[in-house]
């Protein structure tokens, strides 16, 4: 997870963090890119497809439009997606996610992942034997402990200096009771208190524990230092100015199928506008905006010698409901908001202008892009909004000649029935949505006030304190499903299900998404999970809006360029970018 | 002039002295840097208990300011929310901005006064109605639109014809960039061009409207028509006694202009991906961890200083320039 792209998205991040490795298993195995018949493919994503064949040797400029935090992404305070995708091809990870969103184990750090045991869960990993740091440490069991223990939120570990650890994320690895080396320290056995359906998602990427050890966990890796400049992949950090640029060169000692490019140059580019004219220029090959809007897509669409894609990313927005409000707190209520909410015609005319296929999203654990997706909405599906209007009748409301229902209930008894709505100051496509909203509820009788407010604002005070009605904001996901409890598992205190803003509780949720958590068959989870959002949207905890679409461009005269719409960004294969063979 | 050199410094640190705690305490106060950790939902609290308790924000305000100045006034400028020491930073993006504002200034001043001057001497003929117009154009042109026209119709196209890169339109230099000094300074030429050309020609309008009217009111005035009638030649009463009292109006305001863009060309710098002393303090008041109070001081020491330091070499100046002027 990535809680930084929630930053410069002003979003929230939902599920474990995965990080892609560096290559895939296909090129491992064919020992590395070239023509079209040897490479991997990246099916069942559209503008994916075989690689073809690059020279080696060039420099590839990809622009970021974030700097960055510092340089361990594992890190609460640094968990950030631009360096997510800065260190995609240098910390090796277990699993890596390719563009179709199925995890897929690195061969080039481990030889085999298995599952050897139910109960207790049991996974061996059995690292390749080549594998080492870039300072010449064999990648091993220590690597693989102190990751544990760094992110297990167990208060008997500690930073250098005693201090607590502060990792973005403790889920799963708080479910490890052990982790245990052998075999020299390249067998690695990992035992489980509890079922982790998940696992896929760990020790992805590791931190180099030698060096974490040395430098401190917490602190040690802010700066630009010896310290980031070790590697266990392809790539290793060079240099790194802050606010211009990072430079990546190939890793000498590294055992896998070696880069083709000579260089590989992240630019920091921070006002997305400015990205087209130096695309033009030939400064910068690569972009992956934020949040695009038309004018970015039609300013980089006419660029000759360029592709640009838009895809359907792993993330959604969503209107939430703060059910500590009388009126919100009925689920009544909450289905005549969701009934007369024309999910279709937001997502049309707000970020559907650059994705014209983008439709309403009926599933919030899952998006149509994953193979898990189903839609779970029943009835909620369709924009009904007589049965809006019906439904505040029978919720004990009464239309007034101002064209708002009354309630005869509660606090605004007798007055137009108001609520507010909140998102991010500034952002068009949330002001788009907001809008069309607003009027969308006036027409079933729903005054809607907009107040919105700066990210730290919203998210620091406004969201956690719960000041709002309603909230829009958009979640950030990954594959892994496990990360969706902490949203909607039954608020109980600021520290138990704390970040469920909107505090709303089902008992059958919590249930059901705990049976979900500790299956270990991925398609029997996949079949709880959705059952989870069937009750969701029965519920109405939250209304989905639509999937939010990303927008990749490359320049043509680079090769085997996949867009990767997991948190693991478009660097997953950075090994096998190069400057096409005439 | 010593005792007002002094006098002058002194003031000048009780302001800094002033201006720092009001904006330590309103900068702290809008908003909570620990926003992002609270945003996810996969931070424990622990987490973000060790993290208030790193930033020091479990002090009270006040407590967090003397801590602040007791390290600066012993030079330590302290650390960002991201752990980064905040003094290294803060040389370096003054560095990157001296390299666009430096030449610009320059450079703008010069063609201010000089098309003042012309302006001033050939008022309502054609070349003055030419230099008028052009200076509201770039004047009421908003830097973003001038930045990207000069992009477009002036670096993409030069680049197009020279069938290379000869202008660019990001950053202050090449990425990793290796080469003898002479390349190397080439390279920041070809960086600097356009942001050098922007400041330039939105500085150079407002500044040659001041020296054009400044050298009007002298011309006007008894003691050049005086001159005049007693034969002097027109050439020598313009530079000798005209000009130099002109100038000083407009060096005043470049003065304060050129200290105020050293912390405040935010706009140039997000136009040209320039990380000089505007995008530092955007940072430190939008970035992750925001906001980051040690940031926004050290960027408004050194600003707040240069701006005194400016004021009080513009009166020095006018010194210089007008003889009857002395400071005691």
């Amino acid at each position: 997870m990535c809680s930084a792209r929630c930053d410069r998205r002003s979003v929230r991040t939902v599920a474990a963090l995965v990080v892609a490795g560096t290559v895939l298993l296909a090129l491992a195995a064919c020992g590395g890119g070239g023509s079209s018949s040897n490479g991997p493919t990246t099916t069942g994503v559209k503008g994916a497809t075989k690689t073809v064949a690059v020279k080696s040797g060039g420099s590839l400029t990809f622009a970021l439009d974030e700097d960055l935090a510092g340089f361990n992404v594992l890190n609460a305070s640094e968990n950030e997606f631009v360096l997510q995708e800065v260190l995609d091809p240098v910390w090796p990870s277990v699993f890596i996610t390719p563009p179709n969103l199925k995890p897929t184990p690195d061969k080039n750090v481990v030889s085999s992942v298995k599952l050897t045991k139910k109960n207790p869960q049991t996974i061996v990993y059995k690292i390749n034997p080549k594998a080492k740091w870039s300072d010449g440490v064999p990648i091993s069991a220590d690597d693989f402990v102190y990751n544990w223990q760094a992110q297990s939120g167990n208060p008997k570990y500690k930073d250098k200096g005693g201090k607590p650890f502060e990792p973005a994320t403790t889920s799963g690895y708080n479910q490890i009771k052990s982790v245990t080396g052998s075999n020299g320290g390249k067998t690695v056995t990992v035992v489980f208190s509890k079922p982790f359906g998940d696992w896929k998602a760990l020790f992805s990427p590791l931190i180099p524990a030698h060096v974490s050890k040395q430098v401190g966990f917490n602190e040690g890796w802010a700066s630009f230092n010896s310290a980031a400049k070790v590697s266990g992949g392809p790539f290793m950090i060079q240099s790194y100015k802050q606010g211009s640029d990072l430079i990546e060169v190939p890793n000498p000692h590294y055992w896998g199928p070696k880069p083709k490019l000579s260089k590989l140059v992240y630019r920091f580019i921070l006002d997305d506008s400015q990205q087209p004219p130096a695309v033009q220029n030939g400064e910068v090959n690569i972009v992956n905006p934020a949040l695009p809007g038309l004018d970015f897509y039609n300013a980089t669409k006419s660029i000759g010698g360029f592709q640009v894609s838009v895809q359907p990313g792993l993330e959604f927005q969503h209107i939430d409901f703060n059910e500590t409000n009388p009126y919100l707190a009925k689920p009544a209520i909450r289905h005549a908001i969701a009934w007369g909410t024309n999910r279709d015609e937001i997502a049309k005319r707000s970020a559907g202008e650059i994705d014209h296929s983008l439709t309403a999203l009926n599933n919030r654990i899952y998006m149509p892009t994953q193979p898990e997706y189903k839609d779970m909405s029943g009835n909620f599906s369709k924009f009904n909004p007589s049965l809006a209007k019906k439904t505040l009748q029978k919720s004990g409301m009464t239309m007034g000649s101002d064209g708002y229902f009354h309630p005869n209930f509660g606090p605004e008894k007798g007055k137009p029935f108001t609520l507010s709505i909140s998102t991010t100051a500034g952002v068009p496509v949330r002001s788009q949505i907001e809008q069309l909203f607003q009027s969308e509820m006036k027409d079933i009788g729903v005054k809607i006030n907009i107040q919105n407010y700066t990210a730290d604002k919203l998210f620091g005070t406004i969201g956690p304190k719960g000041e709002f009605d309603l909230i829009e904001f958009a979640w950030v996901s990954t594959p892994f499903a496990s990360g969706n409890q902490s949203i909607y598992c039954s608020f109980q205190n600021t520290t138990v299900c704390g970040s469920n803003w909107d505090h709303y509780a089902d008992p059958k949720v919590d249930s059901l998404f705990n049976k979900a958590l500790t299956t270990i068959n991925p398609t029997q989870a996949a079949t709880l999970y959705n059952k989870v959002d069937g009750l969701l949207w029965k519920d109405m905890a939250t209304l989905p809006l639509f999937q939010q679409p990303q927008l990749f461009g490359w320049s043509t005269k680079f090769g085997n360029i996949f867009p990767n719409t997991s948190s693991t960004g478009i660097p997953w294969n950075a090994t096998q970018w190069g400057v096409k063979k005439s | 002039m010593t005792a007002f050199v002094l006098r002058r410094a002194a003031a000048g640190i009780v302001i800094l002295f002033v201006a720092s705690f009001l904006t330590y305490v309103l900068v702290a106060e809008s908003g909570d840097p620990l926003a992002t950790l609270k945003a996810n939902p996969h931070t424990t609290q622990a987490t973000i208990d060790a993290a208030r308790a790193r930033l020091g924000l479990d002090h009270s305000l006040l407590e967090r300011y003397w801590l602040w100045l007791s390290h600066f006034v012993q030079g330590d400028f302290g650390q960002s929310t991201q752990g980064r020491k905040v003094e290294p930073q803060l040389w370096q993006r003054l560095g990157v901005t001296m390299k666009m504002v430096l030449p610009a200034t320059i450079i703008a001043a010069v063609i201010a006064i000089a098309l003042g001057i012309l302006g001033a001497v050939r008022q309502y003929k054609p070349d003055d109605h030419v230099s008028t117009t052009l200076a509201y154009i770039f004047y009421a042109t908003p830097v973003f639109v001038l930045g990207i026209l000069l992009k477009d119709f002036v670096a993409i196209k030069i680049n197009n014809a020279a069938g290379h890169t000869a202008l660019y339109t990001v950053g202050d230099s090449t990425p990793g960039f290796t080469g003898s000094f002479g390349a190397r300074m080439l390279d920041d030429v070809q960086h600097a061009v356009l942001p050098v050309l922007t400041l330039v020609l939105v500085s150079y309008a407002a500044w040659s409207r001041y020296q054009r009217a400044s050298l009007l009111d002298v011309l006007n005035s008894d003691y050049v028509r005086f001159a005049r009638a007693k034969g002097v030649p027109r050439r020598r009463v313009l530079i000798k006694h005209a000009l130099r009292n002109a100038l000083i109006p407009v060096t005043t305001v470049i003065a304060l202009d050129f200290a105020t863009i050293i912390g405040g060309a935010v706009i140039t710098e997000i136009v040209y991906g320039w990380e000089g002393m505007g995008q530092f303090l955007l940072g430190g008041l939008t970035g992750p961890l925001t906001p980051d109070v040690n940031t926004v001081q050290a960027w408004l020491v050194i600003t707040a200083a240069i701006v005194v330091l400016f004021n009080l070499l513009a009166d020095i100046t006018y010194a210089a320039l007008d003889p009857r002027i002395r400071y005691g």
